[in-house]
């Protein structure tokens, strides 16, 4: 292979979407790029996988969330492929008793969520007018280059800008962070709402992805980031075609501007000459070289393994040591041979995000169970039927349904493989009160613990997140101080996956923020 | 039941008997077992220990690395005659030692330490500095080199944490040889004629931090012309069953060139008349300093300290590269202040102005003066200083300001010390 003489200014390590991203970001920019993609395909997280041939599938994450509008535009990524199936996708909260609760988008189904709710349905309003504007007030913090901790000018100015911003957004806004950020989503849901359902809804969308429980300090915050996140895209959207569908437009978008992508490439490890970054060296001994090399695989494996700490001082090693994500959330996917129906639930909304969190009582008590290492005995998790606006997906009359099961242990006593059957077993039993045919339609189906998910779409420790998104996980100390700011120490590599701010998710955020910094710092 | 009280009939007795379904469970398995925190004991004594108790005749102890030595063993006075005049023998079995081995050793300890390592010959030694990311300073030390592979660094205090979490990624070993590795420090313009008597061929043609193995009496003993006295001296590093018989050879072979034991006063004296700073007492390691002043860079402990900052990585380096251009902003001067009694110094003023802490203070003989070593502002250093004291007569003390100025040498710093080959006479 004669890759050498080709000359790049930029390789990317790791395909993923944050990869991608970053690669269509400096190919855009006129720069000769390379993606290096150790697995068969590119899109990391983001893709779609056949469950079984005819049925097809987000095979880990299933909705784009938080894509930011301007990355879409400015990559052109409607240009190359990317439709959407459905755009804001609806949340409904699943009740036992078939009293399902759709949370309101607009005026009309307001109404009805008062009717459902009389007592509840102001709190709620107020409570997601709050959320909204201390979201307005984190977003714009999500899509910019944390400051330098080590200057204290750049400090002062950024928390300077933030108060002030949180001035304006009016006298009450300051408090109301304050009041946020340290507190539990479960204290301050069960200060403003009555409703158990309610409750376990909005808590399962602050605490999913984390570790610890609704009552957990600061996750009160988390949903105000989640919202944050959701303000940079267009709410929840389903990509046409699965989340694979994003992946395949940013592999045209990076083609279209003459970068390459290659995949079943491994790299072995960075090359590290006089003090600075100069390139890779494949599994087979080839090398690569360029002035700039973006890591979007995990900030540990990255400077540990790849570059080695010969390279670097013991400093900068032993701020990473300690950053080992751990993922808590398993993924089932499943092939139906008949829409499952759901008890009570309105035929339109079964293409909507199905939340199955009853009350905070039992959200928090699956928490402690996994943090004891136990399954959860009622798994708690988000549902979604794509192939209800996305008949592409599966066989005409036919249907998949992906599951996230949120609050399972990271690691059990045993091993999976003992646990795997009784894990579905249960999730299957819980759906089962809901949609009491599900159990009969089911035809093929995947399960995928944290370990696959690591194992099978590289993510480490299989966590979504790369490092729970919290406030000491987010700005200068994601994912180590010294790392902060997409450089690393060492000269030429800089870091542009999720475990860099503002973290996990399919947001493509840490991507693009890195390939600017490095395109305004002239390193390519 | 620990092997040594297992009878060997006993063991030999349970046999597996392969007939038998049921595993067989030895119930030592289940047997508590007495533990002894391997570091439970806090009082250690050295090998010397009992040798050197009959030494003393002032009773005078004080303590090292947890360690009891003896402060005076006579007089101050007569040891420091001793030292200048003839030679000393002192127990300093306290320091830290640490082996460093294996296939990365060189490429370990070239990112530990702030100097280039690369002319490091086998059997030479090295001062070394190594410093954390923010450049300042962790310890210093003697860094040996044993052989190609295998190193031995030599500190006031133990850096075992440090050293074993920059050890990952490097196919190094890392162990603390402290308690298994004696050393007698030979000092004094007699030294190589002792150590000649007590059957060392060739002692005067070991250059400056050079090392060897020597045969004293059929015991092996790696020889190494390194101390901290500005003198003439030699240290020996012996196996601690071998150290008393080694100690007792060199006192019978040295007396008739006046050599005597000597306590840890004397080394810190000698030390402070050769202005060598020491951990601990005159900056405080990063991790150990609560308050941030209390820690130093090495450019202000040493003026002109042992960098390669064209070494690719080390640690610190992007943090020494930064400071190299500007002027530190205090130094460790070696100040003298005019008195003809010993005094306790304590506060460096510009005026009125305290600028500086004298860290190491003591009388010095060879200058008759009161001498300290001080962290002082750079910018002060230009103007004139003083010193303040206090002086102690019966019960009654006295605050003394005393004038002081910077030395330009040390108090003691002799030609004969690093003359090549070293001198077998006075």
């Amino acid at each position: 292979m004669s890759w050498d003489s080709e000359g790049f200014d930029a390789i990317v390590v790791g395909g993923g979407h944050n990869g991608l991203v970053a690669a269509a970001r400096l190919a855009g920019e006129g720069k000769r790029v390379l993606v290096a993609e150790a697995g068969p395909r590119a899109g990391g997280a983001a893709v779609t996988s056949e469950i079984t041939p005819g049925y097809s599938v987000s095979a880990v994450a299933h909705l784009l969330e938080g894509f930011p509008r301007r990355i879409e535009r400015k990559l052109k990524l409607a240009r190359h492929g990317l439709r959407y199936a459905v755009r804001n996708v609806a949340t409904v909260a699943l009740d036992r008793d078939g009293k399902h609760l759709l949370l309101p988008r607009t005026r009309k189904e307001f109404a009805v969520f008062r009717e459902a709710l009389p007592k509840d349905a102001e709190a709620y309003r107020e409570y997601v007018a709050h959320r909204r504007a201390l979201a307005g007030l984190v977003a714009p913090l999500l899509g910019e280059r944390p400051p330098e901790l080590a200057d204290p000018d750049a400090l002062r100015r950024f928390l300077r800008r933030s108060v002030w911003r949180a001035m304006l957004k009016g006298r009450g806004t300051m408090q109301n962070l304050l009041r946020t950020l340290p507190e539990s989503i479960g204290d301050r849901l069960d200060a403003e709402f009555e409703s158990p359902l309610l409750k376990g809804a909005l808590a399962f969308d602050a605490t999913l992805g984390g570790g610890e429980g609704p009552y957990a300090p600061g996750t009160s915050f988390r949903a105000v980031l989640r919202e944050a996140m959701r303000l940079q895209g267009q709410g929840a959207c389903l990509p046409a075609g699965g989340m694979g569908a994003l992946a395949d437009a940013l592999v045209a978008a990076i083609a279209a501007s003459g970068g390459k992508i290659h995949l079943d490439t491994e790299v072995s490890r960075i090359l590290v000459e006089e003090g600075r970054v100069n390139g890779i060296v494949l599994s087979g001994g080839v090398e690569i070289r360029a002035p700039l090399v973006l890591s979007a695989i995990s900030p540990g494996v990255t400077m540990l393994e790849l570059v080695g700490a010969h390279h670097v001082e013991t400093d900068d090693i032993r701020e990473l040591r300690n950053f080992s994500p751990r993922g808590t959330a398993a993924k089932i996917n499943l092939a139906l041979d008949r829409l499952p129906q759901f008890t009570g639930l309105a035929p339109e909304l079964h293409g909507a995000r199905l939340l199955i969190a009853p009350s905070l009582a039992e959200l928090d008590e699956t928490s402690h169970a996994a943090q004891n290492g136990d399954l959860p005995l009622e798994p708690v998790m988000e549902l979604l039927l794509p192939s209800f606006a996305d008949p592409s997906l599966a066989p005409e009359g036919q249907h998949v349904i992906s599951i996230i099961v949120h609050n399972i242990p990271h690691e059990i006593e045993g091993g999976w493989e003992t646990h795997r059957e009784a894990l579905v077993q249960r999730v299957i039993r819980t759906l089962g009160g809901y949609a009491p045919e599900i159990a009969d339609a089911m035809i093929a189906g995947e399960i995928l613990m944290p370990h696959d998910i690591e194992r099978k779409y590289g993510l480490a420790g299989g966590d979504w997140h790369q490092g729970d998104i919290r406030l000491d996980g987010l700005l200068v100390s994601r994912p180590a101080p010294g790392y902060s700011r997409y450089e690393t120490p060492l000269p030429g590599l800089w870091l542009c996956g999720a475990g860099s701010h503002p973290g996990g998710g399919v947001t493509g955020l840490p991507g693009w923020v890195a390939a600017g910094a490095a395109l305004e710092r002239g390193d390519a | 039941m620990t092997p040594d009280t297992a009878h060997p009939d006993e063991t030999a007795q349970e046999q597996v008997d392969l007939d038998n379904e049921q595993a067989a469970v030895d119930p030592a398995l289940f047997e508590k077992q007495p533990v002894e925190p391997p570091f439970a004991r806090t009082v250690h004594t050295t090998p010397l220990h009992l040798l050197i108790s009959a030494e003393s005749r002032t009773n005078r102890w004080t303590e090292w690395n947890g360690y009891t030595v003896p402060d005076v063993l006579t007089d101050l006075g007569d040891e420091y005659r001793a030292l200048r005049g003839a030679a000393v023998l002192a127990d300093h079995s306290p320091l830290v030692k640490t082996r460093i081995s294996g296939r990365d050793a060189t490429d370990y300890l070239q990112r530990l330490v702030t100097r280039d390592l690369s002319s490091l010959a086998v059997h030479a030694a090295i001062p070394v500095i190594f410093c954390e990311g923010a450049g300042l300073v962790l310890g210093d030390g003697i860094l040996f080199r044993l052989g190609d592979e295998e190193y031995r660094l030599v500190t006031e205090e133990t850096h075992l944490a440090w050293m074993t979490e920059s050890a990952l990624g490097f196919r190094v070993r890392i162990e603390d040889v402290s308690a298994t590795l004696a050393m007698l420090s030979l000092q004094g313009p007699l030294s190589a004629a002792c150590l000649r008597d007590a059957g060392v061929k060739d002692i005067e043609s070991l250059a400056p931090f050079a090392a060897c193995w020597a045969d004293i009496g059929g015991m092996p003993v790696y020889v190494s012309r390194t101390g901290a006295s500005g003198d003439l001296g030699y240290e020996l590093w012996a196996d601690v069953e071998d150290a008393p018989h080694l100690w007792r050879r060199l006192m019978s072979k040295g007396m008739s060139h006046g050599l005597r034991p000597a306590g840890f006063a004397l080394r810190e004296l000698a030390r402070l008349e050769a202005a060598l700073p020491r951990a601990g007492r005159d900056y405080l390691s990063a991790f150990a300093a609560v308050m941030s002043g209390d820690a130093a860079t090495p450019f202000e402990l040493w003026s002109a300290p042992a960098i390669s900052l064209n070494k690719p990585v080390f640690n610190g380096g992007r943090a020494l590269r930064r400071l190299a251009d500007k002027p530190p902003r205090r130094r460790l001067v070696a100040l003298v202040a005019e008195a003809l009694e010993p005094v306790a110094l304590s506060t460096v003023l510009s005026g009125t102005r305290p600028v500086g802490t004298a860290t190491t203070a003591g009388f010095s003989p060879a200058l008759g003066a009161n001498i300290a070593l001080a962290l002082v502002e750079t910018s002060a250093l230009d103007g004139s200083l003083s010193l303040t004291g206090r002086r102690r007569e019966g019960l009654s003390t006295q605050e003394l300001v005393l004038p002081a100025r910077i030395m330009e040498e040390p108090a003691w710093k002799m030609a004969r010390g690093s003359a090549f080959p070293a001198a077998l006479g006075l």
